[in-house]
């Protein structure tokens, strides 16, 4: 008989042996890795196609608590992007990070991967709070030896100490909360509270998930854990990682009686989140971390479906709530596929070039056509264009929030400035992506190492053409999706049991098939008039110049420069400039930094602030007996007079 | 099926007709403007010339170009032409039309956005970076006003398909609203004062600027994409602003052709009246159509609460 947990039983043992297989036998980690994922995918699609969870109690304990385990339609749903990204990202990294290259950390990197997507895993089954900690612990620590495989070079160091110490500031309040969660209740299982008091406690799971979810402004250690970690390690960070936060504040939200003001929170933050994200983004000049800004746009994104869906289930609202919350958790699936194909692309750029400088980059479509037409699907999918499946996932948020709007009800209030932050972030990550495809991989290069580039082989172009038509099947077929978002809402909140997207979807999905057949056939269509009449080959027009450089395009900076001037109170950006003077001017240059604001002009200076007062402190201790029978003196009066005068003052007291 | 193949067929006769009537649009709006200048000015039918001269022509190619920069004019026009057929046209209403149509539009534009500046960007040069950052920059202000002013149609109306928002009487807030879509019109298009179609300075330019480099087809098909657009726009504004484009028959066809009409002349006039804004200028009047928008939103939520 096979059921769920014959298959996870499955997925956790090839894991296992993974771990072992990875030091002597590459390819037979990579065949443990896909059984893994293939056993985990079929569990996950049991219950996502059944609606039955599946639930476990062993007789074993771990730290004197029974192991139990659960699998539901919300776990599982974040089950099949763990799996599928693991998949994909385990094959890429055959090629990127071989052994030839990293005798020791490649091997090193392939056991880290297996016990990341154990830990992840059982992140999602537990359901026991002291071993969902556990796990969470666990998968804290793989990550942060993955983002580090590479720690000869000093920035990785400082990336990875940097996501250490937040993501345990995040842990630090998920061990209070899980605390006060079993002191409450009296047992560590968790699962749907009822217990009205319990409800502050949200507040300390949204910032510890929420940390680890990267959203504004607790993304700090994102960008350059991202940016820093091999390109592999970000997809599956920014794909399925970060989602581990979303899986816990999407857990929570449906589990404890939420807070009065909680969905609107959540909402605020969202909105927040995605414009901010994507302004940042446009500031940057680094290939991932400009991607890894990104990450922060669409945790915003999502966390809009599921802040709105929080303020229908308060609200008693479920007709617009399950669109929101069928958005929003859409939505994760999608960035987690469209951005490790973004990621894996970025990779192999990096592979090719050895830069993640986009200002060195450019006309790499010649050299690497099917990086450069995957990325610009990528590009294009989590730019929200149709028929591609950002837009789905969008499509239903907008659906939820004008519903909201038009019910009159005090939630309008909150979905229209929501509406509208989710029309301008589009718009951003539009230009953003148009920078990106253009300054990368069109025009001319704008390096030797760039025109020197050459295609990555077929086991990092392979994952990269699996998520891309992920990309397009969701966009094409989101019918084929409704039942599993159907039961994930359901499992969210039981009470919103006869929600139906099927009607939607159907029509959406027709219209963007219809809108790629005439794409197609249109392009045919002018493809063949240029060929009849005629194309010759031409240096690009300059204006009568007779001397023109590559360096002469466009550059990263300049594109996004009016953007960024409208951001600039929060993007603070520096500016080095030595302008041209005289007549024949020898040198002139401009340049101009993003910095991640909130990390280094907020959380930088506390951290000064800090040291230096414990600096002044450490000083009154220097080992003098004299001074320290002074101290112990002092006390010893304070102690006394607190005393005596304690004892006078609370005399009338009963 | 019969009904199916039915739909397709009207939707087929449908983009045919705003693809043939499109290019009328900027052939009015240059008649107007010669005739304030006092000149005689090229014939009204001068755009379909010139497509079907650019249709027959050779092609020079950037020799960095990659063959995105035919394919991306391609997806814009259809991309537009299918946001075109979306819009329900006065009497005529929509063929396609569905919960959420709406937001299909407006990506659908994004679409050609994207596709447009892509293909721009094929040739490295930094005019067509120029104008490429401008257009999509400027845009993000443009898509706040439209979704603004969707939002507010579809609080009037309740309905979140374009033929369901724009069908009604227009109730209140409909001259804020009518505001911000002309002002997002004359953006979207790149009319004065955002940019001046006339103009050869490329420095200045956005759109133009963005597609320098290209040449025959393709750039017919840019050229009559950026036709419909004008239209397409132009039809939104008349179906939200205008009540009696949903009369039937003979009497709503005139008040839409006049509708329409009325427009080009308005953009024409404009463009005889003011001059090009600079640059830094043109964020605060697109804030402005975003502000009217908005405005129109709480008029409109005022309006129909106390009905």
């Amino acid at each position: 008989m096979m059921n769920p947990g014959t298959f996870l039983l499955i997925a956790a043992a090839a894991l296992v042996f993974g771990i072992a297989a990875a030091f002597r036998a590459p390819r037979l980690w990579l065949g443990c890795t896909f059984i893994a994922a293939a056993a985990g995918l079929a569990g996950a699609a049991m219950v996502l196609f059944s609606g039955q969870p599946w639930e476990f109690m062993a007789c074993l304990t771990l730290g004197s608590q029974p192991v139990h385990l659960r699998l539901d339609a919300l776990s599982a749903f974040f089950l099949v992007l763990l799996v599928t990204i693991g998949a994909a990202g385990a094959l890429y990294s055959m090629e990127y990070w071989p052994d030839r290259a990293h005798p020791r950390s490649a091997p090193a990197g392939r056991a880290w991967w297996s016990c990341l997507l154990f830990s992840m895993g059982a992140v999602l089954t537990a359901a026991n709070g002291l071993h969902f900690l556990i796990a969470w612990e666990a998968f804290a620590v793989c990550a942060y030896f993955l983002i580090t495989l590479d720690r000869q070079r000093r920035e990785v160091r400082l990336a990875g100490w940097i996501y250490l110490a937040t993501s345990h500031a995040g842990t630090l309040c998920l061990f209070a909360f899980f605390a006060l969660l079993a002191a409450r209740t009296g047992s560590w299982t968790i699962g749907p509270f009822t217990d009205a008091s319990l409800a502050p406690l949200f507040w300390l799971a949204l910032f510890g998930f929420g940390v680890k979810a990267g959203l504004f402004p607790l993304h700090i250690w994102l960008p350059s854990a991202h940016a820093n970690a091999p390109s592999h390690v970000s997809a599956i960070m920014s794909g399925v990682a970060i989602k581990m936060g979303i899986y816990g504040i999407v857990r929570f939200s449906g589990w404890l009686p939420l807070p009065a003001g909680a969905g609107w929170t959540i909402l605020a933050l969202g909105a927040i989140s995605s414009v901010l994200g994507v302004a940042f983004a446009l500031g940057q000049h680094d290939l991932k971390r400009l991607l890894a800004y990104h990450s922060v746009e669409n945790i915003g994104i999502i966390l809009l479906g599921v802040g709105l869906a929080a303020i229908a289930a308060q609200s008693g609202n479920p007709e617009w709530g399950a669109l929101a919350i069928a958005g929003g958790l859409l939505h994760v699936w999608n960035h987690g596929v469209f951005k490790a194909l973004l990621f894996l692309g970025a990779g192999s750029v990096l592979h090719a070039t050895g830069t993640r400088h986009m200002s060195s980059l450019g006309g790499l479509w010649r050299s690497m056509p099917w990086t450069a037409g995957l990325f610009t699907l990528g590009a294009a999918a989590i730019s929200g264009l149709p028929p591609l499946n950002g837009f789905v996932s969008e499509w239903l948020l907008y659906l939820g929030l004008f519903d909201a709007i038009d019910a009159r009800g005090p939630a309008a209030w909150a979905a229209v400035p929501a509406a509208i932050s989710l029309a301008i972030t589009g718009a951003l990550a539009l230009a953003c992506f148009v920078k990106v495809v253009g300054i990368v991989f069109l025009g001319l290069p704008r390096s030797a190492a760039a025109g020197k580039a050459c295609e990555s082989g077929s086991a990092m172009r392979i994952p990269m053409l699996v998520l891309a038509a992920i990309c397009a099947f969701v966009g094409l077929a989101p019918l084929a999706l409704a039942p599993a978002l159907q039961t994930v809402a359901r499992a969210w909140n039981p009470s919103w049991s006869a929600i139906r997207l099927e009607p939607s979807l159907s029509t959406l999905g027709a219209a963007n098939l219809a809108f790629l057949g005439l794409a197609l056939l249109i392009s045919w269509v002018l493809a063949g008039r240029v060929r009849k009449n005629g194309a010759r080959r031409f240096g690009t027009w300059d204006c009568g110049y007779a001397a023109p450089t590559p360096r002469m395009q466009y550059t990263a900076g300049s594109f996004a420069s009016t953007i960024v001037s409208w951001f600039e109170w929060i993007l603070r950006p520096e500016r080095h400039r030595v302008p041209p003077t005289e007549l024949f001017p020898q040198t002139a240059f401009s340049s101009e930094h993003t910095p991640e604001t909130v990390l280094e002009r907020v959380i930088a200076p506390i951290g000064d602030i800090t040291m230096r007062f414990s600096t002044a402190v450490r000083s009154y201790q220097h080992g003098r007996l004299q001074a320290y029978i002074l101290y112990l003196v002092f006390g010893l009066v304070g102690i006394a007079l607190l005393t005596w005068m304690g004892a006078a003052m609370f005399k009338g007291l009963p | 099926m019969s009904a199916t193949l039915s739909t397709i067929a009207e939707f087929v006769v449908r983009v045919a007709f705003w693809m043939a009537l499109a290019p009328l649009g900027p052939g009015i709006i240059n008649k107007v403007k010669a005739w304030v200048a006092g000149r005689k000015g090229p014939p009204v039918l001068q755009l379909y010339y010139d497509l079907a001269r650019l249709w027959r022509k050779g092609v020079v190619i950037s020799t960095a170009a990659s063959p995105g920069h035919i394919i991306g004019p391609a997806i814009a026009w259809i991309a537009i032409s299918c946001a075109a057929a979306l819009l329900p046209i006065g009497p005529f209403g929509s063929t396609v039309s569905f919960r959420g149509d709406a937001f299909l539009f407006i990506y659908l534009l994004a679409v050609a956005r994207f596709a447009i500046a892509c293909a721009s960007l094929e040739t490295g040069s930094a005019f067509e970076g120029m104008g490429t950052a401008r257009e999509v920059s400027y845009a993000v202000l443009a898509e706040a006003a439209l979704i603004t002013a969707l939002i507010t149609l579809s609080v009037r109306t309740g309905s979140l398909s374009l033929s369901g928002m724009l069908t009604p009487f227009a109730g209140s807030g409909v001259m804020l609203i009518g505001a911000g879509l002309f002002i997002v019109l004359l953006a979207e298009n790149c009319r004065v004062p955002f940019d001046d179609p006339n103009t050869h300075l490329e420095l200045t330019m956005v759109h133009e600027a963005m597609v320098l480099d290209h040449s025959g087809p393709p750039f017919a098909a840019i050229l009559h994409g950026s036709a419909i657009k004008l239209l397409l726009f132009a039809v939104l504004l008349a179906d939200a602003v205008l009540p009696g484009l949903h009369l039937g028959g003979l009497g709503g066809m005139a008040v839409t052709v006049l509708a329409l009409g009325i427009i080009m002349v308005g953009v024409g006039a404009v463009e005889s009246l003011l001059a090009r804004f600079a640059f830094r200028r043109v964020p605060l009047l697109l804030i402005t159509a975003f502000l009217l928008c908005l405005f129109g939103l709480l008029a409109a939520w005022k309006g129909s609460s106390l009905q």
